[in-house]
Formats: C-alpha cells, structure tokens, sequence
C-alpha cells in the first residue's frame, strides 16, 4: 500500500517534471531567435529612432538636435523625387508583372498545351538570376548610347536613340524593366498554383451554362483567384520599396535624381554623406510609409475579401 | 459547320496561346543567351551597330580578365559558405524551434509565436545603420560572420516548419515517445527530422537564394575584396574604371551558370518551393 | 541520449561556422602576423598600376605580404571613413585623394603620425605644397606621403582636330587655343566642320577652369565663397552646353568611357597624367589617334593622392617603410612609367632619361616634359573639409543643364542650395 503511494507520487512528480521539462526544451529551443532578433533586429530598431533625433557623423560625439533630422529630410526635394520614383517605379513594375504574371498563368494553364514544363521553366528561369546580375545586364543593355543593344532595336522600328540613364523616363522605364523581368514569372507561377486549385467543375458548370470564357473569367477566375492576388500584390508592393540594387548598380554612384529611391536615399545619406541622423530618420519615415501602405493594402483587401 | 468553326476557333485561340508562351520565354531567356554572346565576344563587337548577336571567340579571354579584375574563385567560394552555413544554420534553428511551437506546451507560446509573426513585418531597412555599427563594434566588418549570424534570424522559416511540424508529424507518435521515455530533443530528431525532409528542402532552397542574392547589406559590412560575395564582386567589375563590357559580363554569366544548372535540374523542386513559401505565408 | 545528439548538432555547426569564419579571418583581415610574415592590407582606387611595384617589394622583403585592394575612388573614401569611425575595419595603408585629404586630417587620431616614423627626414623629397597638404597646420603631425600630382593638360584626337581644320601639331594646337575664348571659338569650328563636339562632358571643362583657380569652394575659414570663384567656370561651361558644343556624358560612366574609344569628340580638356591610364584602357584600340597639348591659361591641378597609414594598422613601421619606398623618386618615376602617374617629387623633374619619355599611344607625345611643364605653375589650393560634397552637387547641376536643358542659373541656385542643406548636416 505505502508503496503503490510512494510509485504514484514519484509517478505525479516525474510527470511534473517532465512538464517543466518540456516548457524548458520550449523555450530552449526557440530562444536563438529571440538572442539574435535582440541584437541584430531589436536593438538596431531602437537605436534607428534614437539615431534619428541626434547629429553624429560617425566620429566624435552626439548632438540631441530635436526633430531637426526629420525636418531636413521633409524639406529635402531629393527625398521627395525619391519617394516619388519609388511610387513611380512601383506602378510601372509592379501593374505589367502582374497583369502578365495573371495572362500567361492562364494561357499556362489552358488544356492541351504540350511542352507545359519547358514553359513554366524558361518564364521562371529570370527568378533564378541574381538582381545583381540582371542590374547589370540591363543597364548594358539599356546603353544610352547608338549602340545600346535596346537603342539598336528601336532603331529598327525608326526611334531615335534614347539616353537612358539620364531621362527622367529612361531611368524609370530601365530599372522597372528590370525588376519586372526578374519578378514576371515568378508570379507567373503562383498564379498558375492558385489557378490549378480552381475546380474544374466550376468551369464545368459555367460550360453547362452557356458562358462564354470572359465570363468563367470574370465570375470564377478573378473572384478564386482573389487572395492570391492581393498577397502578390503585397509583396511587390513592399519589394518595390525597398527597391535599392537595381538602381545603385544601373545609376552608380552619381545618385541621379531620375532614378533614386528612398532606399538609396538612405544609403546615400548614411554611407556617402555620413549624415548618420538624417538617414536614420530617412528610415523611420521609411517604415511608416510602409507600415500606411500595408494598412491600405489589409484594409482594402478585407473590403474586397467581403 | 458548326463543328468546323469551333474547331477552327479553338486552334485560333491556341495558336494564340503558344504565341504568347513561345514570346514569353524567348524574353524570359534571351537576356541570359546574350550575356552569353557578350561574355564572348570583344568589347568592341558589344560597342557597335548592330551588337554581336551570335557567341564570339573571346570566352577564354574575358574571363582572364575577369580574373585579373576580380577575386572571382574567392567570391564564389566566400558565397557558398555563407550560403551553406546560414542555410544550415536555419534549417537546424528553425526546425527546433518550430518543433517547439508546434509540440511543446510552455507560458507565453502563443504570445512569442505571434512576436515571431510581427517580426517579418518590420522593414530590414529601418535598422539598417544600428547594424553595421554593431557589426563593426563586433569587429566583424570584412568577416563572414558578418552574414551567417544575423542570416540566422529567419521569422519565416519558425513559421514555415511549425505550419509543416503540426500538420505532417503526428501527436500520437510523439506521445508514445513520451511514454517511452524518449528525451525531447530525441523526439526531435528521431521523429520530427524524418517527416520534415521535404520541408527542409522546400526552406533550404529558399534560404540559400535568398543568402546567395542578398546585396545590400554585404556591400555595407564587406570591404575588402578576401571578404567579398560574388554579388558584391560583380558590382567591381562595373566600378573599374575601364569599361570593359565583354568581361563585365564574362563574370556576371559565370556567376549565374552555376545557379541555373541547379535549378534545371532540380527545376519542379525550385519552382514548387520558391512559389509555396510564397503561398503558404 | 539526448545530450549525446546535441552535442553532435553544436559541435558540428561550432565546427562548420569555425571553418567559415577561420577561412575568411585569414583572408580578411589584415595585418596579422602568421610566422614571420607580416600581411599589409592597401587600399587603392583607380588605375595606379601598383601591383606590379607591389610584387617587387615582396620580391625584395619576403617577410612582407601585401595586398592591394582596389575600389572607386569615392567608395573607398566612404569605406575609409566608416571605418575608421567604427574603429574596425580599416587597412594597414590606405590611399587618400587630395580633395579628401582635408577631412581625413580631422579625424588625425585615427591615423598614425608619419613624423613617427620618419617622414620629416624624406620631406625634402616632394613639392612644398604637395607635402604641407597632409600636414597640419603646425606641421606637427603628416598623414600621408605624396604619391603622384595632377598638372592639367589637354589630351585631343589628332582625327577630329585635323578635320575641323585645326593645327594637329601639340605646340600650334596650343598656340592656338591659348585661351578659353578661343577654345570656346575652336569648338564651334570643329562642330561646323565635322559635327563633334569639343568635348564629350560638361564637367571636363568645368574642372579645367576650376582647377586654375587658387580658391575654389572654400577659403581657408571653411566659408562657403564659390559664387566668386568658380561660377564663371560654370558660366563658362553652360553657355557651351546651350550651344551645343559639349557633349552630355557624365564623367565615369560607361558613356563617358565607350565614347573614349570612339573619337565623338575633339578634346578632353583639364587632364592630368593619371588619366592616361583610363584613356589607354577605355580605348586600347585607338593608339596614335591621340595627343597631348597644353591647356588654355596655364595648368592647374586635377588629383594626386597620398598614402595613410590608419591607427588600426599593427604593423605600423612596416606599413610606413613600404610607402616610403613607394613615393620614393625611383618609384615614382616607374608609376609614372607604369600608369602615368606624374611623380611629386620635383628631382625628378630634372631626370634626362625621365624627360626623354615619350609615349606612342599619344603620338610620341614626350608627356613627362609636357606634364613637368604644366606641373611648374600648379599653385596650392586651400579645398576645405566638405570639397567632396559641393563638388558633387556642381558636377549634377551641369550634368541636368546638358541632359535636360535645365536653366543653368535655376540649377546653380538649387545646387547652392542643396549644397547648404548638406553642409548643415554634417
């Protein structure tokens, strides 16, 4: 009898301590993050907003200026054209990746195409290319000069040579060539994934019906494809704010007011100005901006998710 | 007739679908093929009316030059053990923690899982600056460590394996490993690790892209050319300042090669994982 | 059991991050000693041609290793700075151009004083003004030691030149086009006759002129005083902009460095001896195709660099003996041989075999005279702290005139502006 007790308490106590054992492995496990976010994610993010109200040039000591940063940054026009070509590249980027990304998933998606594989890897072969890379190859494509390869090829059709680099457009349409090259059959392909889980007898039924493809288009395509959309949507959107290789590889380090964006901007003021304190403040505007368009993008897509 | 005409259309309407594929990928790789061309063929075939469309005989000399202008074995080689170490690093770390999320009962889990999750919302940017003064406060400016360690912090992949640890390993098995007295971290590895294969392959190709490509933050905390990623000592071969377009591309194709290989080979694997990372979060 | 696996998983993962570190800790940083062996990390940027100085230093002193690492010009500045600001990562030596020479002197802590180490004993060696440059006021502490000046002369395209009518001979040319005026005249006859341009960059002729002037952005108090000295440079420059007879490339551009090869244009005005080097490698192909020939009213001074040895460096007495072997008269005289780098030490000057040199790419030019000659009324400028930084706006202002057509006055009032708010900041 004392000993059927004494088995159950060290039975109860055992499995208590296997609890706290558990919870310790718990939190033993998941602790790297934790080490590691504190160093190199939190602390950098408060020191980013105290570096914003301080004068400090890297070297000798720092000067509390106030909101001095932030009104240097506001009223600095480069940070606008930055912002502005951020928005700008944004729109003409992001809009054709996706508007192609949606048609060639559909047109990969079609019955009866053969060589689908070959397809799908040639469209997404971009993806695998480093920005880098596809930087580089553009802006030697991109040449401003007569015999930049896409200035020959306008050359055919009767178009002038363009100076890419330096046009306010050239710039723009350049880099937005390259993020859309690189990025269109990534989407390409995650559409194809979110079209391939529409039921066929969906389409199936609209046939029975009578619609026509614009319409199994418009009443089961888009409104199934809706959620993946607006994540792609999403995501580009906060790639294209960040956008920051493209620019300095193809711009150089002239900084051009055609083609800077708010990244590049923050990099310029921190690593060639050594403006530590606006540049952090350039960040944090950064991040409010992002965190006003992600808010956008949730709440519209709630609206539209209705 | 009527057969005639929808048959008719339908071939339209698929000769229209080819046409747009076939364009589709001619664009996606023509500009892979002409780095090609340029990577070798001399500077001056690139510099003029019309470019050199068809490959040239200068492969061999460009990259010479390449050589000579760049530590390009030493950057590659510098790529592939970030890349691999910090990919490493993350399916261990992740997967350990996932495990946790996914089969552990502690305080605050839901809470910290969820600090986790906010965590992917926060710009990299905006602690930018902070950074690299820690990093050069650590004296690892020019040091690969630079990478790996902060490219162990992956919110993602915590996410990604708990998602997969949940629904693909199941509580019964690791109960019974409980009951036979089975140590936590041997449930991990034993029973979770198995299951969790794809997963890994799915989070390491995600990984190791992400590691291989990244730009920004080597160009700020590597300096000196020993410490260089390729993707930084590419940027060299355009800052020199003699333009040498054939070379410039004869590093930059022979630096994309070794990725396109991999991924046409193990193509479904790439696209399937890259595109379901994407999806699933 | 469990611990057994785990510290399998840590040791493997100590092991391989062991690995990556120690690989890449050899390689990267500088100025270890393994053995004997001293590794001396050295930042370069442009084309000085060094290494091959280098590898005979090594030859010479097998317990020194060095390695040159190569960057942009204004990278490696920034690179430098940063550096030294955060205390970790600089080099044993590091290259700093004149214009930021100024700056760098501010944070002198940072470097090691050359008088330590004997540099007051080689002054005597280099030009006066050249060597006060690095100094401090006091003289007490040297920065760097000279390595190569800039004397200004202007390099032309004997083919454009001869089809625009002009003399192609180097001492009519310059006869000719004896000032700026008459080049401004020069340049309308060559668009006339062949449709060039005179130049391929608004900021060619720009820092021409602006390197004849002895003030330039700043006096010696750090006050801002462009508007009276180089804005007639800028006018200058505009008014041949507006009539089309400049080019719109940016210098350093890819432009700007294809079009070398191509012969678009008749002169590139204001060049110094380093820029033989990047004329040779953009256009390898059009050897005999240019020249060299004085420059309007008297040469000024483009460039020129010094060699630092930063605090960090452990191997401070090494690194120094090694530079001053490199800015030595006979070495200086083989960079020049090398990449045209023209020396700063004036004995030199005098050398028969040094003045004998000519060079076939520019024709038979004999360029060690022609730049000695322009090298003889380069006068000391004063360029302040924050040179950088206006000069860059400056460099935007004229670039927005050629590409966009902006109006040049708005564009120097904003540039003016946008150069205050910078200052501000710093």
């Amino acid at each position: 009898m004392a000993k059927t007790e004494t088995t159950l308490k060290t039975a109860k106590r055992s499995s208590l301590s296997e609890r706290t054992k558990e919870a310790i492995s718990g939190y033993i496990y998941i602790s790297p993050f934790f080490v590691l976010f504190a160093i190199f994610g939190l602390f950098p993010i408060i020191f980013s907003f105290y570096l914003g109200f301080q004068k400090w040039n890297g070297l000798g000591e720092m000067e509390f200026v106030g909101l001095q940063n932030f009104k240097w940054v506001l009223s600095d026009e480069i940070f606008w054209t930055s912002l502005s070509n951020t928005l700008i590249m944004w729109v003409l980027g992001t809009i054709p990746q996706l508007l192609f990304g949606i048609i060639l998933a559909y047109a990969l998606n079609a019955a009866l195409i053969k060589m689908k594989s070959f397809f799908r890897v040639a469209i997404f072969m971009p993806y695998v290319t480093s920005t880098v890379a596809v930087a580089i190859v553009f802006g030697i494509m991109f040449n401003s000069q007569d015999f930049g390869l896409i200035n020959v090829i306008l050359g055919w059709f009767g178009v002038d040579p363009i100076s890419w680099n330096t046009s306010w457009w050239g710039v723009k349409i350049a880099i937005s060539t390259m993020v859309f090259w690189r990025w269109v059959g990534y989407n390409t392909i995650i559409y194809l994934a979110g079209l391939q889980a529409i039921p066929n007898e969906l389409y199936e039924a609209a046939q029975i019906d009578g619609a026509t493809i614009r319409q199994k288009i418009q009443y089961i395509t888009i409104p199934m494809l809706r959620p993946i959309i607006i994540l792609t949507v999403f995501t580009s959107t906060i790639g294209a704010l960040q956008l920051f290789t493209e620019p300095l590889i193809y711009i150089g380090r002239s900084f051009r007011e055609e083609g800077i964006t708010v990244v590049l901007y923050l990099y310029r003021e921190a690593f060639t100005n050594l403006s530590f304190g606006p540049a952090s403040a350039a960040a944090i505007i950064l991040f409010i901006i992002i965190i006003i368009l992600s808010s956008i993008n949730v709440f519209v897509a709630n609206r539209i998710g209705r | 007739m009527s057969e005639k005409t929808v048959s008719n259309k339908v071939s339209i309407s698929k000769l229209f679908v080819y046409a747009l594929l076939v364009i589709a990928s001619f664009l996606s790789i023509f500009p892979l093929y002409w780095m090609f061309v340029m990577a070798t063929n001399h500077n001056s075939a690139i510099n003029s009316v019309p470019p050199a469309f068809i490959p040239g005989s200068e492969l061999v000399t460009n990259f010479t030059n390449v050589i000579n202008t760049i530590d390009f074995w030493g950057a590659i080689g510098n790529s592939l053990i970030v890349s691999v170490v910090a990919t490493l690093g993350v399916l261990f770390l992740c997967s350990l923690a996932g495990f946790a999320f996914a089969k552990f009962e502690f305080k605050g889990k839901n809470f910290l899982f969820f600090a986790i999750l906010i965590t992917m919302m926060i710009p990299p940017q905006l602690g930018l600056i902070p950074q690299y003064i820690i990093i050069s406060k650590l004296d690892w400016l020019n040091d690969l460590k630079a990478i790996i360690i902060p490219g162990l912090i992956d919110a993602f992949g915590i996410f990604w394996m708990r998602q997969y640890i949940s629904s693909n390993v199941p509580n019964e098995l690791v109960d019974a490993a409980k009951v036979d007295g089975c140590s936590n971290f041997r449930i991990y590895w034993n029973i979770a690790v198995p299951v969790i294969i794809p997963a890994f392959a799915t989070l390491a190709i995600i990984k190791f892209m992400y590691i291989w490509n990244d730009f920004l933050w080597p160009l700020i905390v590597l300096r000196e050319e020993s410490s260089f990623t390729i993707q930084v000592a590419l940027r060299g071969l355009i800052d020199n300042y003699v333009r040498d377009n054939g070379m410039i591309l004869s590093g930059t194709f022979w630096a994309t090669v070794p990725l396109i290989i991999v991924f046409l080979l193990l193509n479904r694997l790439f696209i399937q994982s890259l595109t379901e990372g994407a999806v699933k979060s | 059991m469990m611990k057994k696996w785990l510290i399998v998983i840590v040791f493997s993962l100590v092991a391989l991050f062991l690995a990556a570190c120690s690989d890449d800790g050899d390689k990267a940083s500088g100025g270890k000693s393994d053995g004997d062996t001293v590794n001396l990390d050295f930042w370069v940027f442009g084309s000085t041609g060094y290494q091959e100085l280098v590898d005979e230093y090594m030859e010479e002193n097998p317990n020194v290793k060095i390695t040159i690492n190569e960057g942009e010009m204004n990278d490696m500045h920034n690179n430098l700075f940063t550096s030294i600001s955060a205390g970790s990562g600089a080099p044993d030596i590091a290259q700093i151009e004149v214009s930021q020479v100024e700056k760098f002197l501010q944070a002198k802590d940072q470097f090691h004083n050359l008088n330590d180490y004997g540099a007051e004993d080689v002054a005597e060696n280099f030009l006066d003004w050249k060597w006060a440059q690095a100094q401090t006021v006091d003289g007490e502490f040297q920065i760097g030691l000279p390595t190569d000046i800039g004397p200004t002369t202007m390099f032309y395209r004997i083919d454009v030149i001869e089809a625009a009518g002009l003399p192609t001979d180097r001492e009519e040319l310059a006869a000719e086009i004896d000032t700026w005026e008459a080049y401004y005249e020069a340049a309308k006859k060559v668009k006339e006759e062949t449709g060039k341009y005179m130049t391929d960059t608004p900021q060619l002729v720009y820092n021409a002129i602006r390197d004849q002037q002895d003030l330039q952005y700043f006096n010696e108090d750090d006050e801002l005083i462009m508007e009276d000295t180089v804005k007639e440079a800028y006018d200058f420059t505009t008014k041949m902009i507006e009539e089309d007879l400049i080019g719109q490339n940016e210098l350093w551009t890819p432009e700007w460095g294809t079009a070398m090869a191509e012969g678009t244009y008749a002169t590139m005005p204001g060049a110094p001896g380093w820029m033989v080097a990047n004329v040779k490698g953009n256009a390898p192909d059009a050897s005999g195709n240019w020249d060299i020939a004085s420059i309007p009213e008297g040469a000024g001074n483009w460039g020129g660099s010094f060699l630092t040895v930063p605090k960090e460096s452990e191997y401070p007495q090494e690194a120094y003996d090694f530079i001053s072997w490199l800015t030595a008269p006979e070495q200086q005289l083989r960079s020049f041989e090398i990449a045209g780098l023209f020396p700063s030490t004036p004995d030199v000057y005098e050398n028969e075999e040094f003045l004998a040199t000519t060079d076939e790419y520019f024709n038979g030019a004999p360029t060690a005279q022609i730049f000695a000659e322009a090298a003889k009324s380069v006068k000391t400028v004063y360029m302040g702290v924050n040179y950088a930084i206006v000069d860059t706006e400056i460099s935007t202002a004229l670039v927005n005139v050629a590409v966009d057509g902006a109006d040049p006055q708005a564009e120097w009032d904003a540039a003016i502006e946008r150069i205050t708010s910078q200052l501000e900041r710093q």
